[in-house]
């Protein structure tokens, strides 16, 4: 059972992830992300072998963020003139921007749990497979991220590396994060050189043994679609569309 | 009977961009068999000879091909895209960047997929190339975890898994060290036999080769053969004699000196002396702390305890550029701004770097660039100089330039330490040898001892330098 959203295929995962975040999109009831977050939440409680400490954790910034966007909206929303719920402080809340703050914090939420339960639950390496094989995409782009998720802990050496001796040679360390982020062009300038030559590199390499970016017809490992697929594509249709209903009535 | 299986006539290459033709009139034919070596100084086209033959070049560059190349017997522009690499591998420099998938058996699957070979028959051929090369236990390792040797295996055994006729190296050894690569030689000696193939190589470090080749072509500068003659196993490089500069005041003092990063014990109670005008090579076996020691000796790792005495230490790591942080050679040495103008005025003089004092440090050569880090380090007032694998990946000429250079600054009085896995080069250069093993010193031993002791040096997974005689000798 817990296995259910690791084995799923990542492609008819990841279509139904963003179906669903575009069809949120088209609600602004506050039932509907609601009801859907929730339903999300328990999917991975039971379907998934989540890192709950990590998911706490990678959820504090968009919790935050959805908490600012239900107070900003409740002090800076437009005046109307539905009925006033309560007033506290000289601010006043009518029902209606009550309705749209809540709205738009319980969708901040579904949807970056939904992104959540995706990227926690798929491996890239098959997620890229994946894509090449159910939706037909080039083996050229395919590759190319293949080759930089390899690069990505070189880099990450090469990082701390240069790092490490500009700041021998009496570069200090900035108090304040923009003045960092301003000093990260002299850390960029050696490692986007050396980036450079390893790139063309991996691209001979990859050439002399026969890759022409075409289209393959033969995989080692097929990412199948199987039945498990079929149940969790209903499982995610009727969540997504019982929240939806379930909004449309509860707002009525 | 023998075919030629690569028959150049007269062909040349130049590549858009460029005046002068990388190669001029070069003519051979291979034959199937064939252990035939490339040899040549940097920039005299011996890459570009060897990509024309499996047809990365001309169609990755644009470049303008000349004369006749037929490859088995068809012209070469004939082949489609890839087609040639079914029957030609090879097998690149970089142990780094030759992978595009995480393990051992999805680098393989990645090869076959690439020749559309069904995938029924996979399963064997994986298991068939792992079983040749003597791979098999790897089959599932990530491949990034690999050692550099390991890794230069995997990718020899990704191009075998095409059966190809012909295997071609390009450089193969330079990011390795001696003991390792000795160690490929061997392995790549019994898989020829094993696979009967023809092998292509670049290389110009040829004395690590004994006796593996039976043909050489020599490349000169003007992109031309000056020699296609009968192999003869090569001499190492070699490096004038120098006389020890050596000075009587301590430059360096460390005492008992541990690192300890995250509860693990990198380095533990180091206690050592360097003069003045020393020059120390620190050698070992991969990930025995060599790396730790520099990094500890230079405040970039804090040390846990033990203290280090020295009039100021500077590093210069394996890529110098990493050093480099303005837009000049002469702003670069003037960065921290303890020298005043006209002391680094000298340093460019005695470095010769007067001419390229308004280059950018990125657009010189890699030679040049580790000159402008010494005077970046000399600028910030180091004495003591620490360099990281400063031989790794250089030619004969490179190594030359590196020596010259090292003996000129300690004829000034620095002090160098210099961590190193080519022993031909340590023996030339070293006053004295610190030996590192499981981040515990074994010892500081004079260069004239160590040489002579090949138990010692083979139990830090070292190979004692090729006429080690004539240095235990030299220094007696």
């Amino acid at each position: 059972m817990q296995d259910l959203l690791h084995e799923m295929n990542p492609s008819i995962k990841f279509v139904l992830v963003t179906g669903s975040m575009l069809t949120l999109a088209f609600f602004f009831d506050p039932w509907t992300p609601a009801i859907f977050w929730l339903a999300i939440v328990l999917m991975q409680l039971f379907l998934s072998r989540v890192n709950w400490k990590l998911w706490c954790l990678m959820m504090l910034p968009f919790t935050l963020g959805s908490f600012g966007y239900l107070w900003t909206t409740l002090v800076f929303g437009a005046d109307d003139t539905s009925e006033i719920l309560w007033t506290f402080a000289g601010i006043s809340v009518t029902e209606e921007q009550w309705k749209h703050a809540l709205s738009l914090s319980f969708r901040v939420m579904a949807l970056s749990t939904l992104s959540l339960l995706f990227a926690l639950t798929t491996d890239p390496v098959k997620f890229v497979m994946s894509l090449m094989q159910q939706l037909k995409l080039p083996p050229k782009l395919a590759y190319s991220v293949m080759v930089s998720y390899q690069f990505l802990p070189v880099l990450k050496d090469e990082f701390i590396q240069i790092q490490q001796a500009q700041r021998l040679r009496g570069v200090l360390v900035e108090k304040h994060w923009w003045q960092r982020l301003l000093n990260l062009r002299r850390l960029l300038l050696p490692m986007l050189a050396g980036a450079v030559r390893k790139a063309e590199r991996a691209a001979f390499a990859m050439e002399a043994r026969g890759f022409t970016g075409a289209a393959r017809t033969e995989f080692f490992r097929p990412v199948t679609v199987t039945r498990t697929d079929l149940f969790m594509a209903i499982l995610f249709s009727s969540v997504l569309v019982g929240s939806c209903a379930a909004g449309i009535v509860l707002s009525n | 009977m023998h075919e030629d299986l690569f028959l150049l006539q007269n062909a040349s290459f130049r590549f858009p961009e460029d005046a002068k033709n990388t190669l001029n009139g070069v003519s051979f034919s291979v034959r199937q068999g064939e252990k035939l070596v490339i040899s040549g100084p940097s920039g005299s086209g011996k890459s570009t000879l060897l990509y024309l033959l499996n047809r990365l070049y001309p169609a990755n560059c644009d470049g303008i091909v000349g004369g006749e190349i037929r490859l088995f017997g068809k012209q070469a522009d004939e082949y489609m895209p890839g087609e040639i690499n079914h029957r030609v591998a090879t097998v690149f420099q970089d142990p780094d960047s030759q992978f595009c998938m995480p393990t051992v058996e999805e680098e393989l699957a990645f090869t076959l997929e690439n020749l559309h070979i069904p995938r029924i028959a996979m399963e064997g051929r994986i298991a068939e190339v792992l079983e040749l090369t003597g791979l098999s236990a790897l089959r599932h390792s990530i491949i990034q975890s690999l050692s550099s040797g390991m890794k230069q295996r995997v990718a020899t055994a990704c191009a075998l898994a095409m059966k190809p006729e012909v295997l071609l190296l390009d450089e193969p050894l330079s990011h390795l060290d001696p003991f390792t690569a000795q160690q490929f030689i061997i392995w790549l000696d019994g898989l020829q036999k094993k696979a009967g193939l023809t092998v292509i190589a670049v290389e110009h470090r040829l004395d690590l080769w004994d006796a593996f080749f039976d043909r050489e072509l020599s490349m000169g500068r003007s992109g031309r053969i000056t020699a296609d003659e009968l192999f003869q196993p090569k001499n190492p490089v070699l490096f004038p004699e120098r006389v020890s500069a050596v000075e009587s005041s301590t430059a360096l003092a460390v005492d008992q000196v541990s690192v300890e990063i995250k509860n693990k014990k990198l380095l533990s109670s180091l206690s050592f002396e360097a003069k003045r005008g020393e020059v120390l090579v620190i050698a070992g076996p991969n990930g025995s702390g060599k790396s730790t020691l520099l990094k500890a000796l230079c405040g970039i790792y804090k040390r846990s305890s033990g203290t280090i005495q020295s009039s100021g230490i500077g590093y210069v790591p394996q890529s110098p550029e990493f050093l480099f942080l303005a837009q000049t050679v002469e702003k670069e040495l003037a960065f921290s701004g303890t020298s005043s103008p006209s002391e680094v005025a000298e340093l460019l003089d005695r470095l010769a770097l007067v001419q390229l004092k308004d280059a950018h440090p990125f657009s010189v050569s890699h030679g040049q660039k580790r000159r402008v880090a010494i005077g970046a380090m000399l600028a910030d007032n180091h004495p003591v100089l620490l360099m990281d694998e400063p031989t790794s990946g250089q030619d004969s000429a490179a190594l030359q330039e590196l020596f010259a250079l090292i003996h000129e600054r300690v004829q000034e009085g620095l002090t160098f330490l210099i961590v190193t896995h080519d022993m031909e080069f340590a023996a030339a250069v070293a006053d004295s040898v610190l030996l590192i093993k499981d981040g515990k010193m074994t010892g500081k031993f004079s260069a004239s001892e160590v040489w002579g002791d090949e138990q010692l040096l083979a139990s830090h997974q070292l190979l004692p330098p090729k006429g080690a005689d004539r240095y235990a000798g030299s220094f007696a």
